[in-house]
């Protein structure tokens, strides 16, 4: 059972140890490094890429880089906010991951649109960049960029280890602190914090409290967990009208 | 088939053909434009009901993360829901994108034991007959197209018409564009992916605000980003952000 829940569902065959993931960042969870920095750095070790940072991109418009495993990757962030254009640029405001294979055969479109940004990257010894925007739905927290000095895609296990290790550090950016436990794990309800009643009810919980959509979707996971029972369950509940939340619960 | 089977059952075979050119001449339209791709998908697999005569059909995308999400269903009923999503962890659509094969169960009830958790969501939901058609492109199985019929199995021959739905469902993931460049397949399943969640946030405020439940709160979505010639997720994300009056929404113009 959970083998075939861990297999790809298609693809090379070739499955990243997602299990061996979740223990790796348990046991430099002693260590004095932030989620975020645990999930760069357990990229770097799983992707074959050479470095990792992410940045925070709010709703709200704030933005700032949050950490970076080398020199290299933290001047990728820099640029990109100075520059204001780039992939990472791109990931945010699209909400769609950008994965460039080869900066120096890029189509031509991205020649034009990131002129600078391919200039410096380049001249920073960055051949090959992916970035994945750390979003649930209209939820937009920032960007994880990656970076490799050599050319090449992402082969399909690496591109499903890089969208988890998003997951991860949206939820983390969000201040969950499971972040790490919930999508390297088996269970069923870490799992469902994707499936639908959980971003209708979201989207209930948003008006019944009057906050930002990101707030509603937090007030949903606190209530399911001081309930002790699995998100899904409590966002059927709210979507069935069978749970409401209001101001003075809260 | 008895011509008093209108509600479940496939059109009239001259309707029928009528109904199919008028689909496809929609679709084709739809895909030269700047179209929405879950737009497009709910499109399919509503005329997966009307052509095929199917009681309900519902479309999942390989996550690429291990999982199958589910992006365009005929209902909103969080029954059909659950049986469509399900299938995350076995049943005839997750087998269908393993194999990239069809993959058909006539009888739920006499073939309960190969997936026996779905066979009884799927019972329990008011199915009798499940048919899963792959979203495929070259040797990649992206998704399926998954079909059920409350009374008989899925006709045989209506499935190289689901085949070419489900052909065009991929070509409406892969073929769209995004703004500034051509996009690799993974850039696509995961905006289409993202794209269905805004609307299912958009539905909740929709649905809160107004009082109506979550098939209403698409139904309005769907006719206000029409008749306002707005992309489904764009508008959805203007709801979620508060920036358009979910009233407006609703009754589809603005409150004087």
């Amino acid at each position: 059972m959970l083998e075939a829940n861990r297999a790809p569902l298609s693809g090379t065959g070739e499955t990243d140890d997602l299990d061996g993931w979740a223990r790796q960042l348990d046991d430099s969870a002693a260590e004095h490094d932030s989620v975020p920095r645990r999930i760069c750095l357990l990229c770097v070790r799983m992707l074959s890429i050479t470095g990792a940072g992410i940045s925070m991109v709010t709703n709200a418009g704030n933005r700032g880089v949050v950490c970076a495993t080398d020199d290299v990757s933290a001047r990728i962030e820099d640029l990109q906010f100075t520059l204001g254009e780039g992939p990472c640029v791109d990931a945010a405001q699209s909400g769609t991951p950008v994965l460039i294979p080869d900066l120096r055969t890029p189509d031509d479109i991205v020649v034009d649109r990131w002129p600078a940004f391919i200039e410096g990257a380049g001249a920073a010894g960055v051949r090959a960049v992916f970035a994945f925007p750390l979003r649930i739905g209209a939820i937009n927290v920032g960007v994880l960029d990656v970076y490799r000095s050599e050319p090449g895609p992402l082969h399909d296990g690496q591109l499903r280890a890089a969208l988890l290790a998003a997951d991860a550090a949206a939820l983390a950016l969000l201040h969950i602190d499971t972040a790490s436990d919930d999508l390297f794990s088996d269970n069923a309800d870490a799992r469902a914090t994707y499936q639908l009643q959980v971003h209708q009810a979201t989207g209930i919980v948003q008006v019944q409290l009057g906050v930002p959509t990101e707030e509603a979707f937090l007030m949903l996971r606190a209530r399911a967990f001081a309930l002790g029972r699995p998100l899904v369950d409590v966002a059927t509940d709210v979507v069935a009208r069978r749970l409401r939340f209001s101001v003075e619960d809260q | 088939m008895s011509t008093g089977d209108v509600a479940g059952g496939p059109a009239l075979e001259s309707d029928r053909e009528q109904l199919l050119a008028e689909t496809f001449v929609a679709l084709a339209d739809t895909l030269v434009d700047d179209y929405d791709v879950v737009d497009l998908l709910h499109q399919l697999v509503d005329a997966c009901v009307n052509l095929l005569g199917v009681t309900a059909a519902g479309l999942l995308l390989d996550d690429q993360r291990g999982n199958l999400a589910v992006v365009a269903s005929s209902n909103e009923e969080t029954r059909l829901l659950e049986v469509l999503q399900l299938q995350s962890d076995a049943g005839p659509c997750l087998e269908c994108v393993r194999t990239g094969v069809p993959v058909s169960v006539d009888d739920l009830e006499v073939d309960q034991d190969r997936w026996p958790v779905f066979a009884a969501a799927a019972m329990s939901a008011g199915f009798r007959s499940v048919a899963a058609v792959p979203l495929r492109l070259r040797t990649q199985t992206i998704g399926a197209l998954n079909m059920f019929h409350s009374a008989h199995p899925v006709p045989v021959n209506d499935r190289r018409l689901a085949q070419a739905l489900a052909d065009v469902a991929t070509i409406g993931i892969l073929q769209r564009r995004s703004t500034h460049r051509s996009a690799m397949m993974a850039e696509q399943l995961q905006h289409a992916l993202n794209s269905r969640i805004i609307i299912e946030q958009a539905k909740g405020v929709l649905a809160e605000r107004n009082g109506v439940d979550m098939d209403a709160a698409f139904t309005a979505l769907r006719r206000y980003a029409r008749n306002h010639n707005r992309k489904l997720s764009e508008l959805a994300m203007d709801v979620v952000r508060g920036e358009i009056d979910p009233t407006t929404v609703q009754i589809g113009r603005r409150v004087p």
